[in-house]
């Protein structure tokens, strides 16, 4: 309804609601189009980038052996101080880490641990479902630590995923890769 | 023993009634939270039931356990006597609301309308009427500004809009001859109103709108600036009061629109029963009123007396004297 285009002669639409009703037409579009939901616990679920930064977890050598050197060089550059580190000398005379924690509810997910250490034995990896009714479970010992999933191969995809509650409320993954999510998005 | 049977439809059909309109908000309430999802690439309620068809009754449920709470400085009275008056006006129009001529049930003819009154038209509008003092009661008893100003605001519009509307419909009362809602439909075999009064259908609708309290002319809650505008301090039970009268009042729109514009159970050129043909009809304004809602923007509350009074009611005026002209 603006008044340049009541200037440029174009009354007869504006009469007529030429305005009113193209933007009916376009919500009218919109109902029609694809919806871009992800409808994540129920159905979908999100895999991220191999980039991601969600839980940490330490690695393993070839021989299956703890990388970790228990230097607690990430313990000293953590900013919310939540690594505590406490070494130990194993049979073969190498310092490994005896208590290797991880407060979880303080971490902040900077991913500097993973910057700072030597011997590349900690990274955060694609896990990103860790919530808990107690902060004291969000406390992760070195064996959970080493049992956590690595960094994701591909990712940015969404695939079908079932929301388990058996057990212990659980998202599970049926397809390493998933369909772009931002095909779905309309642009006009 | 005839006067009982009588007494005993009459009874059985407003039952019926009362029972259709207090159950359609719930369909009507998913219907619109699944429309307006998926205009925005949304997909609205999902969880409960299939595609979130058990949502209204889950919402339901909700109200019905939570908190009935009364501010402490409400009018106290008044803040329980405004959802009845809100709830009321429009369950008793559709009493003068004719849904078909008549069906034949065991070989009598039982007619789809609880009275044909003579004065139909009229009975609606000033039953109607009343709605308003429900919101302004509500407003004013729950001592609260935001509430105030919703009912202010629902003041304003109601001397803006009644009077075109009342305007409106006189051209159609003058086609048909009669007030009566059942002759005007008989009237309308032929040729449905709309060929004969589209002005007077603009006006009318346009004033629908404002009375359902629909975008573009929802004043009088106004979700964005006033909180939730009369009912913002209404809780539970009550607050649902408020909706369902608000469903009803979109609904009766909605049948007044087809009844006297869009020929009512006439059908044309698809041999459908009377009684579908006006349940689609119906049904595609109930969704015209959705698509509104989620399409434009809403109008200021000065914006809305302009186009009452300088637009709507001129027009009004203009399509009588045409129509009087004309049709004479």
């Amino acid at each position: 309804m603006s008044r340049a285009r009541d200037r440029t002669g174009t009354w007869i639409g504006w009469a007529f609601f030429s305005d009113l009703s193209s933007a009916l037409a376009l919500t009218f579009g919109y109902m029609f189009s694809r919806t871009v939901t992800m409808q994540y616990p129920d159905k979908e679920k999100w895999l991220p980038y191999s980039r991601y930064r969600g839980h940490h977890f330490l690695k393993r050598d070839d021989e299956g052996e703890i990388k970790c050197v228990a230097c607690e060089l990430c313990a000293r550059i953590c900013p919310c101080d939540c690594i505590e580190v406490v070494p130990y000398e194993d049979e073969k005379g190498n310092r490994r880490p005896a208590k290797f924690e991880i407060d979880t509810a303080r971490c902040l997910f900077c991913g500097l641990c993973e910057d700072a250490c030597p011997a590349d034995a900690i990274a955060l990896g694609q896990q990103y479902e860790f919530s808990s009714f107690s902060s004291r479970d969000l406390v992760i010992g070195r064996d959970d630590l080493l049992a956590k999933p690595g960094k994701a191969a591909t990712g940015g995809g969404v695939v079908a995923a079932r929301l388990n509650t058996k057990k212990d409320v659980l998202v599970e993954a049926s397809e390493p890769q998933g369909y772009n999510w931002w095909r779905n998005i309309r642009r006009t | 023993m005839e006067l009982i049977v009588a007494l005993g439809l009459i009874l059985f059909k407003v039952a019926l009634l009362i029972a259709m309109l207090l159950l359609l908000p719930l369909p009507l309430t998913w219907l619109e939270r699944k429309i307006a999802g998926h205009m925005q690439q949304r997909m609205g309620p999902m969880r409960v039931g299939w595609h979130g068809m058990l949502q209204p009754v889950a919402d339901g449920i909700k109200l019905l356990t939570k908190e009935d709470h009364i501010p402490a400085e409400a009018d106290r009275f008044l803040f329980k006597l405004a959802p009845i008056l809100a709830l009321a006006p429009p369950f008793v129009v559709f009493v003068a609301i004719p849904f078909g001529e008549s069906v034949s049930v065991l070989g009598n003819e039982i007619s789809l309308y609880v009275s044909n009154m003579n004065v139909a038209l009229l009975f609606v509008f000033a039953v109607i009427g009343l709605e308003v003092y429900g919101v302004i009661f509500g407003g004013w008893a729950a001592n609260s500004k935001y509430a105030v100003l919703g009912s202010l605001r629902t003041c304003a519009q109601m001397i803006s809009y009644e009077i075109p509307m009342g305007f409106a419909v006189i051209g159609v009362v003058m086609l048909a001859q009669s007030m009566s809602l059942l002759d005007i439909v008989r009237a309308q075999a032929d040729g449905w109103n709309i060929l004969y009064q589209p002005v007077g259908f603009f006006v009318f609708f346009v004033a629908g709108l404002a009375e359902a309290q629909r975008i573009p002319f929802d004043l009088a809650e106004a979700e964005g600036d006033l909180g939730a505008g009369f009912h913002t301090e209404y809780s539970g039970i009550r607050f649902a009061f408020f909706m369902v009268s608000e469903y009803v009042i979109m609904l009766l729109v909605s049948v007044l629109s087809v009844i006297l514009f869009f020929g009512g159970w006439n059908g044309v050129l698809i041999p459908l029963p009377p009684l579908l043909w006006f349940v689609l009809k119906v049904a595609f304004f109930v969704y015209l009123f959705m698509w509104f809602r989620f399409t434009f923007p809403r109008y200021r509350y000065d914006q809305l007396m302009a186009i009452g009074w300088k637009v709507l009611l001129p027009l009004s005026m203009a399509n009588i004297i045409i129509t009087g002209i004309v049709f004479s």
